[in-house]
């Protein structure tokens, strides 16, 4: 059973359905608005549904962004934060696509790194962090060479 | 890789072939070195002070032909004005064929080969890599004991002091990796050796034991590599002065040590080792500081291309 209401499925609808868009499932209930504030910009209409029940996480949240797909920082940032999650593209209120957030191989100019010595904390420069380890997920930054684990990575602002 | 053209920016860019071409470069270059860098011209961009290194870099250069220009400290430099470290290296690498670099970031090497179209040697950045220090370390180490290349018995490295924000130590644990040998770790407590360069070794295939006391790796060990311990490091200053009086080693103390035991320390020293150890056979941190001529030599002439 899918976790995600659509207007064709008739069911009793949790969040408001989208005509167009993304739909971001199985957040881990914790980060759900942290993912909502991370992946929506200035313009968007986004829905968030909160303590959803979920099979699988118990509880869940889902968020939806009407209107657009998700640009490779949207996903990044997912990735660092609620990696498990799954990602639904909607046209015409149907999911066209459904797949796994996934982690990959690095992370780019996304998050600071968590050494106040680095460099990329001193100069003008994009941060770069390799995946050294998927689960727990640990990133080893480019520069300063210190793996530490992804949520310990503070996201900088879009 | 290690080749005409390369940065050298953290030892684990380095495979063993690697580590080895430096070795026997090194080893050439205390034979005859040559003027192989005639005409050639590098820059010490040195926005931390730091002596030692920056004359041994600049006596590497002169002796094999080359010229030196550069800058010994920050406040004489244009990151005192606020330039950017990338413009910095824009500037220069249109100068010098090559740019030796110390910064107090962890990094800025890294960050500086990124722009650089001339090799960078990284001579430090901040608490993360001095690869050459790591070169000279494994040559002094090879220099007296043939079988760490040659693997016909397992060699035992210890380390002693601060393990745990000593640079040098974890860049030649790692170097280590790539050779057979058993490695002997002693520290104070608060300043073990961090975990996940233990995990590292580890997962390398090293033996790695934790040892209470100095005494026992004194005596067990082929190599001693001791560091300074830092007063900073402590919060209580009583307690420092226990410490002090604990990790010192002095021709007393090495009384049962074998006799093929080699002391190393990056130097400078300062209480760890006594200076009646000096006269002693197992005194090798003049012969190892002596050897960054050669192996700077080797890696300034590899890169470039000479
Ligand atoms: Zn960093």
């Amino acid at each position: 059973m899918s976790d995600i209401p659509t207007a064709s499925h008739g069911r009793n609808r949790m969040v408001e359905a989208i005509a167009n868009g993304t739909v971001i499932d199985h957040i881990p209930a914790a980060v759900t608005l942290k993912v909502a504030a991370l992946v929506s910009g200035p313009d968007d209409q986004v829905f968030i549904g909160q303590n959803l029940r979920s099979a699988r996480l118990g509880r869940k949240g889902v968020v939806k962004v009407s209107g657009r797909l998700l640009t490779g920082r949207d996903l990044q940032t997912l990735a660092l934060i609620a990696p498990g999650a799954s990602i639904c593209i909607i046209r015409n209120y149907e999911i066209a696509e459904k797949r796994p957030v996934g982690v990959p191989d690095l992370f780019e100019a996304i998050a600071r790194c968590a050494n106040p010595n680095c460099v990329t904390n001193h100069e003008r420069w994009p941060t770069l962090f390799d995946v050294t380890h998927r689960d727990p997920l640990l990133v080893r930054c480019r520069y300063c060479e210190r793996t530490v684990p992804a949520a310990d990575l503070a996201l900088l602002p879009r | 890789m290690l080749t005409a053209g390369s940065h050298v920016i953290s030892i684990s860019d380095f495979s063993r072939a690697d580590l080895i071409a430096v070795l026997d470069r090194a080893a050439a270059m205390e034979r005859n070195p040559g003027r192989p860098l005639d005409g050639r011209l590098m820059a010490t961009l040195f926005f931390e002070p730091s002596t030692r290194t920056r004359l041994s870099f600049e006596a590497a250069m002169l002796k094999l032909g080359g010229r030196v220009i550069g800058f010994s400290d920050a406040a004489s430099s244009s990151a005192k004005k606020g330039e950017s470290l990338s413009d910095t290296i824009r500037m220069v690498e249109r100068y010098a064929d090559v740019i030796v670099m110390r910064h107090p970031r962890d990094g800025a090497a890294r960050l500086a080969a990124q722009v650089s179209r001339v090799p960078v040697i990284n001579g430090g950045d901040g608490a993360n890599q001095h690869p050459t220090q790591t070169f000279l370390d494994l040559y002094t180490i090879a220099q007296e004991f043939p079988e760490l290349r040659s693997g016909d018995r397992e060699l035992v490295v210890a380390f002693a002091g601060d393990l745990r924000y000593g640079r040098t130590v974890h860049s030649l644990l790692h170097a280590l990796c790539h050779f057979r040998v058993r490695v002997l770790l002693v520290a104070p407590r608060g300043l073990e050796m961090p975990a996940d360069h233990l995990d590292h070794a580890r997962a390398a295939g090293l033996q790695v034991e934790v040892l209470p006391d100095l005494q026992t790796a004194a005596e067990r060990a082929d190599v001693l590599y001791m560091t300074r311990l830092q007063e900073e490091r402590f919060p209580d200053p009583l307690e420092f002065d226990h410490i002090k009086a604990t990790y010192r080693i002095s021709a007393a103390t090495l009384a049962k040590a074998q006799p093929r035991l080699r002391i190393l320390h990056p130097l400078p020293r300062v209480h760890e080792i006594a200076t009646d150890v000096d006269a002693t056979v197992h005194a090798s941190y003049f012969t190892q500081a002596a050897n960054g001529i050669p192996v700077r030599q080797a890696v300034l002439a590899t890169v470039l291309g000479a």
